[in-house]
């Protein structure tokens, strides 16, 4: 029955019965956890003591834990930034020439009045077009700039 | 037959291209990078002998001002010799290979030479560079496995790293010398 509603529907974002559902009892957890921890910070621990409460973590941990958080949301910027320097290839690595894609491509049979298909071309041959045969038009482009 | 012109680096100093022309197989190019400069080496020795110096106002202790000079004359010896890069030159002989010399500002050179069997193709390839995207000279190497493979990418002018005009101008001489060596090597 249920995958049959899936079929039908597909997956895509709209509201279904579970999801109304799934959604109250997120909000109203989060909500819970919310008011919990703010009464376990603020309100001394003698009170609670008074109703019977005893088992709780260190009061310590209302300011430690959100600092923790902070610390790590600046540190990941940071290493985000030397992730991404990291992953960049290097400029005499192959990588920047090719890779599995390109040499596994098939080739596709020419058809008249057809548009060319999408290949990577090798470098050699973009570096012949660009930069031998098409003299002219560099030192034109080039002009224009200046 | 010899020609110099000067082109700028990827950071806007400037560059001299020399090129020779020894033969219709056979050209050099030599690229000559800016020298040390007397106000950078001014500022690095400044920096470190005033951080020697408030070091020396916290411990006093005054091998710390010996060994700051001491730091000072080894590290610009070092980078002299290790780091500093005068000229980088390519040879390319036709029937031969490739050769590339880097001189240092001691006067120490290092060389390199690959045989023209290895060498596929020389392009000019875009790559990323630290925050930038520069265009630099790459030798591809042939795959032995392969007949249509690239086994290793060789960039040139690494530390020289002259912009798009002057690669260019070295690009199509090479091309000339190769699409000539393959001429003489496809006719027997």
């Amino acid at each position: 029955m249920d995958r049959n509603r899936r079929e039908i529907v597909g997956y895509s974002p709209s509201p279904l019965p579970e999801r109304v559902i799934y959604g109250f009892v997120l909000f109203l957890s989060s909500q819970f956890t919310l008011i919990l921890s703010l009464v376990w910070a603020f309100i001394p621990e003698s009170w609670l003591n008074s109703l019977g409460l005893t088992y709780w973590p260190q009061k310590y941990r209302a300011v430690a834990l959100p600092v923790y958080l902070l610390i790590t949301i600046v540190i990941g910027y940071v290493l985000l930034f030397g992730l991404n320097l990291m992953s960049t290839s290097p400029l005499n690595s192959i990588y920047t020439i090719t890779d599995n894609y390109a040499k596994n491509q098939q080739q596709k049979k020419y058809q008249e009045d057809a548009s060319s298909t999408l290949r990577d071309i090798p470098t050699s041959e973009v570096n012949q077009m660009f930069f031998f045969a098409a003299k002219e038009l560099y030192v034109k482009t080039k002009l224009y700039e200046d | 037959m010899e020609d110099e012109r000067s082109f700028s680096d990827i950071c806007g100093g400037r560059l001299a291209l020399q090129r020779r022309y020894y033969s219709p197989s056979c050209r050099e190019f030599c690229l000559s990078c800016p020298r040390l400069s007397l106000r950078s080496l001014t500022a690095v020795t400044c920096t470190v002998w005033l951080a020697a110096y408030g070091l020396f106002t916290l411990c006093e202790n005054s091998m710390i001002l010996s060994a700051a000079i001491f730091i000072t004359l080894l590290g610009l010896l070092g980078y002299l010799h290790f780091v500093k890069i005068d000229q980088e030159t390519l040879l390319i002989i036709d029937s031969l290979g490739i050769q590339m010399t880097s001189s240092y500002a001691s006067g120490k050179e290092s060389t390199t030479f690959i045989e023209m069997g290895k060498v596929k193709d020389v392009v000019i390839n875009e790559a990323i560079y630290m925050q930038k995207v520069i265009y630099y000279l790459c030798i591809l190497l042939k795959d032995p496995m392969e007949p249509h493979g690239i086994s290793q990418v060789v960039p040139v002018f690494q530390s020289a790293k002259p912009r798009l005009d002057c690669l260019i101008e070295v690009y199509r001489s090479c091309q000339e010398i190769l699409a000539h060596q393959k001429a003489t090597s496809a006719s027997p």
